[in-house]
């Protein structure tokens, strides 16, 4: 480690979409848990590539989505037949089918607000600033470049044989990026 | 994707015991049926129609799933389009044979047939359409309008296997496009004629959406289960991957809960308004174990299937989804039976008329399953010469990295287009 300032990881830049998935292979099958992929385009394969399983976010939409179904339906039972008790067209005072229409609402809110806030708490965001940024060279992820990037904090990282293994993988260029 | 296909190297099944069965369906089936007829023509009439009604809604929706394969121009649906074909297939001339029971037994079957229009005003209301003329019309509209478009899209289908034209491919969108509106018309005729009119008196718009809904379901379900088994034999293997049972298992997924959302709709609008002509077809459901039937529906034919789906990676797991298909055929015929059965049997389901019911679905059932077998094996398992083929099975052709001076200038000449300003230099 670096003993001045702290590294975030190492980049290895590619110049074609079939070397980075290669690349990415080789190093989901050395066993490294904190690294990620940047393409300027979503590449068929990457997740089976990177070896990502199932994201996590639909848990936080079914819970979300659960929530919002109960929510509603103890909102109407509690208004309507428990608060203050009216009779409205002969319906009886609580029922699961009329309120089923704002409980179908909120399930889809509060699905979609479990969706979007457990995707920003899995990807801890929002972020005002990323170590990466900095390099000058990254900003190419956006346009030609394909980049692989180690992390530092990754338990089987190593400089010199994570170096190695990315110089394997046919990297044209490989820098260390600070903190 | 291959790495995540069911099949991944597994040897293929032996199905050669399993080619006696349909030949005993049919033998089972031929004779309950003709017990149960002499029994009780009535019961025999309800049976049938329930069983036909079942099979025309996975022929229809098999249907659907081609001529949307076209109208898309999708690439994912190449693999199942033939079997698909074949099973829409089934609805000229076979299921139109099967018909004939209930058009003979139609003055036994539907109540309204036996009334005067003078003395019933809910069936002078709907005079032509519930009239003799009228039913046997109608019935020869649809089979006729089925007969020419399922024909059509198996023929220009199996006639691009031979020599791959793209004629052939403009001729099925053509045949989709006109098919899907006469689609759209025929099957909701058919589910007012053969399945609404039990009760005429009753009237809801949605009818014929339910029924689409439910038949696409099944047959979704169908393809999914078809698609599994001849993956596994190695027919259809090249261009079955991990997506293509992904798409299946969302589409799947989708007409579980639209089904389900038009089977609220319908009892909700009737529930609010809560007037006595629509009311009393949710009634006589609610009598006797129908109830118990409708609670079956609620959560076998919504509940399970929906939460059974939510998850991404269940879409893939051969052992998981070949029992859920079978459990979404059961919930489309339990669903059908609600809708046709309480007529016959308004105090509860009728358990001792089971066997019956079970022999004209084994009757029927053997048939179909023998011509659709007879076809599978005379035809390519899938299209061979589809447009989209290379797509559906993943492979991309190389994108030129460059190109030559030569080719640039061709390339021009080929479009049609006027050649650069600044010729052919860069």
């Amino acid at each position: 480690m670096n003993s001045s300032s702290k590294s975030y990881g190492l980049i290895a830049e590619f110049t074609t979409a079939a070397d980075i998935l290669h690349a990415a292979q080789k190093v989901r099958d050395a066993g490294f848990s904190r690294w990620d992929v940047f393409t300027p385009f979503p590449i068929h394969g990457m997740d089976g590539a990177m070896g990502i399983r199932n994201s996590r976010v639909g848990w936080f939409s079914f819970l979300g989505g659960a929530t919002g179904y109960t929510s509603g339906m103890l909102m109407v039972w509690y208004m309507n037949a428990y608060d203050y008790p009216i009779v409205i067209g002969g319906k009886p005072m609580f029922s699961p089918f009329y309120p089923f229409i704002p409980c179908f609402e909120l399930t889809i809110l509060l699905g979609a607000f479990g969706a979007v806030l457990g995707m920003m708490f899995l990807n801890r965001l929002p972020r005002l600033h990323h170590p990466l940024l900095k390099n000058r060279r990254f900003a190419q992820a956006t346009h030609d470049k394909f980049f692989l990037v180690i992390e530092c904090d990754d338990p089987k990282y190593s400089e010199i044989v994570t170096r190695k293994l990315l110089e394997a993988t046919g990297s044209q260029h490989i820098e260390l990026v600070e903190d | 994707m291959s790495t995540l296909s069911h099949s991944g190297g597994l040897p293929p099944l032996d199905l050669s015991r399993w080619s006696k069965v349909p030949g005993l369906l049919i033998g089972a089936g031929v004779v309950l049926c003709l017990i149960g007829a002499l029994l009780n023509l009535k019961q025999f009439g309800y049976s049938w129609l329930l069983a036909f009604m079942f099979y025309l809604s996975l022929v229809l929706g098999s249907a659907f799933l081609v001529m949307m394969h076209h109208l898309f121009d999708a690439s994912w649906s190449v693999g199942i389009r033939r079997f698909c074909e074949h099973l829409a297939c089934l609805a000229f001339p076979w299921m139109a044979i099967l018909f004939l029971p209930i058009a003979l037994l139609a003055p036994k079957i539907y109540p309204w047939m036996s009334l005067d229009p003078a003395q019933d005003h809910d069936l002078a209301a709907k005079w032509p359409l519930f009239t003799k003329p009228g039913f046997y019309l109608a019935a020869v509209l649809c089979f006729g309008a089925w007969a020419l478009f399922t024909s059509r899209l198996r023929y220009w289908s199996l006639k691009q296997d031979e020599d791959g034209a793209a004629r052939c491919t403009y001729k099925l969108r053509f045949h989709s496009s006109w098919g899907i509106a006469a689609f759209a018309f025929t099957l909701t005729l058919a589910a007012i004629m053969w399945m609404k009119a039990l009760q005429h008196q009753w009237f809801s718009t949605m009818y014929g959406v339910y029924y689409f809904a439910g038949s696409v379901w099944v047959a979704l379900a169908t393809a999914y289960a078809i698609a599994m088994i001849l993956d596994r034999q190695g027919l259809i293997r090249d261009i079955m991957g991990a997506e293509q049972y992904y798409f299946l298992g969302s589409l799947m997924f989708a007409f579980t809960v639209f089904s389900a959302y038009i089977h609220f709709s319908q009892y909700f609008v009737i529930w609010n308004a809560n007037m006595p002509e629509e009311t009393f077809w949710y009634v006589l459901r609610e009598k006797g174990s129908w109830f118990a039937v409708g609670l079956v529906l609620i959560f076998g034919h919504f509940l399970v299937p929906f939460l059974a789906l939510l998850r991404i990676n269940v879409k893939l797991m051969f052992k998981f989804m070949l029992p859920l298909c079978a459990w979404i055929g059961l919930m489309q015929y339990v669903d059908l039976s609600f809708n046709i059965m309480p007529v016959l049997h308004p105090n509860g389901v009728a358990l001792q008329w089971v066997w019956l019911d079970a022999g004209c679905l084994a009757l029927m059932g053997g048939v179909l399953a023998k011509v659709f077998v007879r076809d599978l094996n005379r035809h390519p398992a899938y299209p061979v010469k589809d447009p989209r083929l290379a797509e559906a099975m993943g492979l991309y052709p190389e994108v030129p990295k460059a190109m030559a001076e030569e080719e640039l200038t061709q390339t021009g000449k080929l479009s049609g287009a006027q050649p650069h300003s600044r010729g052919g230099g860069r």
